[in-house]
């Protein structure tokens, strides 16, 4: 039986793997793509962090709220490598379609508020965030034909609010530290995307072990 | 060693401090802190920490495994995408202190082992040897699954030098070195990064010896320099052998002068005038009489017999003939032989075209001779002479041209000045004993038609010395005046009057009379009818007579010229003519030459023996033109 059930299993798989390859972009080359954007995205989160962090109140650190405090927090994503290695491909894909819908309305915020924002470096912070929308955007399309190429359960995405306010504070500090505090979960979400696209890609490059 | 008063001082513990917290692969993680002073006090450190979740406090589960003053974490310890916030205690006997807490990510804090095997190979390929270096990850980091991704580096330096050369590999375990120096020994190293955290640590060096090898650029470059070498040695043989030419085509010799007597020293000094003078050579412009004669084309020679000088001339059919002269200068029969032998000429010349013109013309003549004989007897010709020899010629040429044959008409419309022709012909008889020069004849031959005409022969009147004292007329003969000519008498057989019969055998003399010298200074000349009586020599008659026999030149500077016919045979009829006729026209021809002329005749005295109007059918015999142009008296 469980044989069998192997054996079903393999040849689901199989199928699957054939029927994802037999697209006119192949799966595993759609992956790539989107890895390659997820990476650039997390990089710019990255540096905008440490550009804000640069010019930082100390006490905007004592302040700063908790990372839990994220808006994205209440989504369940794995803690470590077992528990991501046992998520399937359309939960991961759904995961980060759903991560990546979350942060459309935020980065908004993020991109009107820059120009106003008590820093020096707020003409470049304001541009990098420009540059997170666009690679976000179009994350999004590739990882939403991704979807329709991975089943069903890939589709659902999982609604998290921002339920910010429009403005990011009153005064200086508040405004740096919810910019920063934005920013900081960003950069969280966006690692976890990247690390759940890489995953699939490893996991469709079977072809390609040289791969992974 | 602890002095007396630390055992006394003692306090708490110092702060400590995390230095850094590090996962290798995304799964564990380890914490550092460094203490501070302990305080004279035995310390005891703690770490706790806090997930960001909960407010559970937790203490390090190892101090041990990551070594001292260290916190390691194992896997389930090891939340990702989770804050701890982690504190450090450093206790003593009097207190404890808290390092700053710190927060970490796990995810943000990963830096691998350094890869692991790094293999170095030496590879061959067409190009020459190259470097394979392989690697494979650390040993920790899960890369299959794709929890991690691992980018490569690998650097690479010849033993020796100080900088590396840095490879980016990307996620691939493999890369190839190129240019490498033959038997070079190289360093290899390697070290990863994962996509969002720290580079790892350099591997431990690995040493590979490239073996010798011969670059097959260098081999390429060396041929070709081999070559290159070759052709040009070949070319500059080649050049060597051909320098001349080449220089020759190069640079092409400058002319230089090439002036008799030029020197180029002179010239460099840059005086001029001693360049110049130099050039002028004594002898140019040639003014000796060397060359002279070969200006003209005819001439008409004419030497006196006392000097037996011939002169020779080189006619073209010239005849030298030598004129005899009939002996003393003297002669009775000077004055009268002009109308005799006009009329002896008419008859003998027969024919002309000019026939009327002849008529007209010889009556003239006979005037003009008549005329001139008495300027002659006077002697008021003494100018003659003396003007027309140039002083430094010693001997004087008279040439005469062919184009003299057409004196005739020119006769006729010149009237004669006093100095010419003489009515009366005298024989001028230069020299009493004339040789017959060798040298050619000059052709008088007369034209029945055209009536005296000069033959296509040249008469070349040699006019020998430059002194001539008019008044001597014995001093006379001391210029020669030889003149040839062959006299064509085709009076009697006028059809032969065109073609001048050379007169046979005897050409060596001739006669000729000098009739009358024109106004143009020609000298006119007339065949000498001499009384061959008197003569040993042969008379032609029928043939040609034979005049231009000088005479002498008599005291009035006048050229007499005899003229003698011979007899072939003494029973022709010819026999009557010669003794009987013995016309001598004796004509003074003297080329005039003006005071004004410089030259010693403006122009060639041309001495027609015009035939003596006796008779219209004569013939003058012969025209003798004296081309007094040379005729150097």
């Amino acid at each position: 039986m469980a044989h069998r059930g192997s054996q079903a299993t393999t040849l689901y798989l199989t199928a699957l793997y054939m029927l994802v390859s037999c697209t006119a972009v192949p799966v595993n080359d759609l992956l790539d793509r989107a890895s390659q954007r997820s990476d650039k995205l997390h990089s710019l989160s990255t540096s905008l962090t440490h550009e804000l962090d640069s010019h930082f109140p100390p006490i905007g650190r004592m302040i700063m709220p908790r990372p839990s405090m994220c808006h994205t927090s209440s989504l369940q994503t794995p803690t470590d490598k077992e528990q991501a290695l046992r998520v399937s491909e359309s939960d991961l894909l759904s995961l980060a379609r759903s991560l990546l819908q979350a942060w459309v309305d935020p980065l908004l915020l993020l991109s009107s508020s820059a120009n106003s924002l008590p820093h020096p470096a707020h003409n470049s912070i304001y541009r990098k965030i420009q540059e997170l929308q666009e690679y976000s955007k179009s994350l999004g399309d590739g990882l939403d034909i991704l979807s329709g190429k991975m089943g069903p359960s890939s589709q659902y995405i999982s609604l998290l609010p921002f339920r910010g306010s429009n403005d990011i504070g009153q005064d200086k500090t508040s405004r740096l530290v919810n910019f920063q505090f934005l920013l900081s979960c960003f950069r969280r979400d966006s690692h976890k995307i990247d690390s759940f696209l890489k995953v699939l890609r490893c996991r469709a490059a079977k072809m390609r072990p040289e791969m992974c | 060693l602890q002095n007396f008063w630390t055992f006394w001082v003692t306090s708490p513990p110092g702060k400590p401090k995390l230095t850094s917290c590090r996962s290798p692969e995304k799964e564990t993680f380890t914490c550092w802190w460094e203490p501070g002073s302990d305080g004279g006090l035995p310390t005891t450190y703690a770490l706790y920490y806090r997930k960001e979740n909960s407010d559970a406090v937790y203490e390090c589960p190892d101090y041990h495994t990551a070594g001292e003053n260290s916190c390691f974490f194992n896997k389930n310890d090891t939340s990702i995408w989770v804050n701890y916030n982690i504190t450090v205690v450093a206790t003593n006997a009097l207190g404890s202190n808290f390092s700053d807490p710190v927060d970490v990510d796990v995810v943000y804090i990963v830096q691998p082992h350094t890869p692991e095997n790094v293999t170095v190979t030496v590879m061959e390929d067409k190009d020459g040897p190259f470097l394979r270096v392989s690697w494979e990850p650390p040993r920790k980091a899960d890369t299959r699954s794709g929890w991690i991704t691992l980018i490569y580096e690998l650097r690479v330096k010849l033993e020796g030098e100080e900088e590396w050369e840095e490879h980016r590999a990307g996620q691939q375990k493999m890369f190839n070195i190129f240019s490498l120096r033959s038997g070079g020994m190289y360093l290899v190293q390697v070290r990863c990064k994962p996509d969002h955290g720290f580079w790892s640590e350099w591997s431990s060096t690995t040493y590979i010896k490239v073996p010798d090898y011969f670059p097959r650029e260098t081999s390429v470059w060396i041929l070709i320099a081999v070559f290159s070498a070759f052709i040009f040695f070949i070319l500059t043989w080649i050049l060597n052998l051909k320098s001349n030419s080449v220089k020759h085509c190069l640079l092409p010799p400058v002319p230089g002068p090439k002036i008799k007597g030029f020197d180029k020293q002179l010239l460099k000094n840059g005086r001029s005038e001693e360049v110049f003078s130099a050039l002028v050579v004594p002898g140019f412009p040639p003014t000796t009489s060397s060359d002279c004669e070969d200006l003209l084309v005819e001439y008409l020679e004419v030497y006196t017999p006392e000097e037996q000088e011939l002169i020779l001339e080189e006619g073209k059919d010239l005849q030298e003939g030598c004129l005899k002269s009939k002996g003393s200068p003297s002669d009775s029969d000077s004055g009268r032989g002009s109308c005799d032998s006009h009329t002896l000429l008419m008859e003998k010349c027969g024919e002309g075209e000019g026939k009327e013109e002849k008529h007209q013309e010889r009556a003239q003549k006979g005037k003009r001779q008549q005329k001139h004989q008495t300027g002659w007897e006077e002697g008021d010709v003494s100018h003659t002479r003396e003007d027309v020899l140039s002083p430094d010629m010693s001997e004087g040429r008279v040439k005469t041209w062919p184009s003299v044959f057409s004196p005739l008409p020119q006769y006729s419309s010149r009237p004669l000045d006093h100095q010419g022709s003489l009515e009366t012909a005298r024989q001028l008889c230069l020299s009493d004993s004339l040789f017959p020069p060798p040298s050619t004849s000059s052709h008088l031959s007369y034209n029945a038609k055209e009536g005296l005409a000069l033959g296509s022969g040249q008469q070349e009147f040699y006019l020998g010395k430059k002194q001539t004292h008019p008044s001597n007329p014995q001093s006379q003969p001391r210029w020669h005046l030889q003149a040839h000519s062959d006299f064509n008498i085709s009076s009697m057989d006028r059809k032969q009057a065109a073609s001048g019969l050379q007169l046979p055998g005897f050409r060596s003399t001739e006669y000729v009379e000098v009739q009358r010298v024109n106004q143009e200074d020609m000298v006119i000349l007339q065949p000498l009818f001499s009384s061959s009586c008197q003569r040993d020599g042969h008379l032609q008659i029928g043939q040609g007579e034979d005049y231009s026999k000088v005479k002498g030149v008599d005291s009035g500077n006048m050229l007499l010229l005899q003229r003698e016919v011979e007899v072939k045979r003494e029973e022709e009829d010819g026999d009557r003519y010669s003794c009987d006729i013995q016309d001598r026209v004796t004509e003074s021809c003297y080329t005039t030459s003006t005071a004004a002329s410089s030259q010693v005749t403006g122009k060639p005295t041309s001495c027609a023996g015009t035939a003596m109007p006796v008779q219209e059918e004569m013939v003058l015999a012969a025209n003798g033109y004296v081309d007094a142009a040379t005729m150097l008296l």
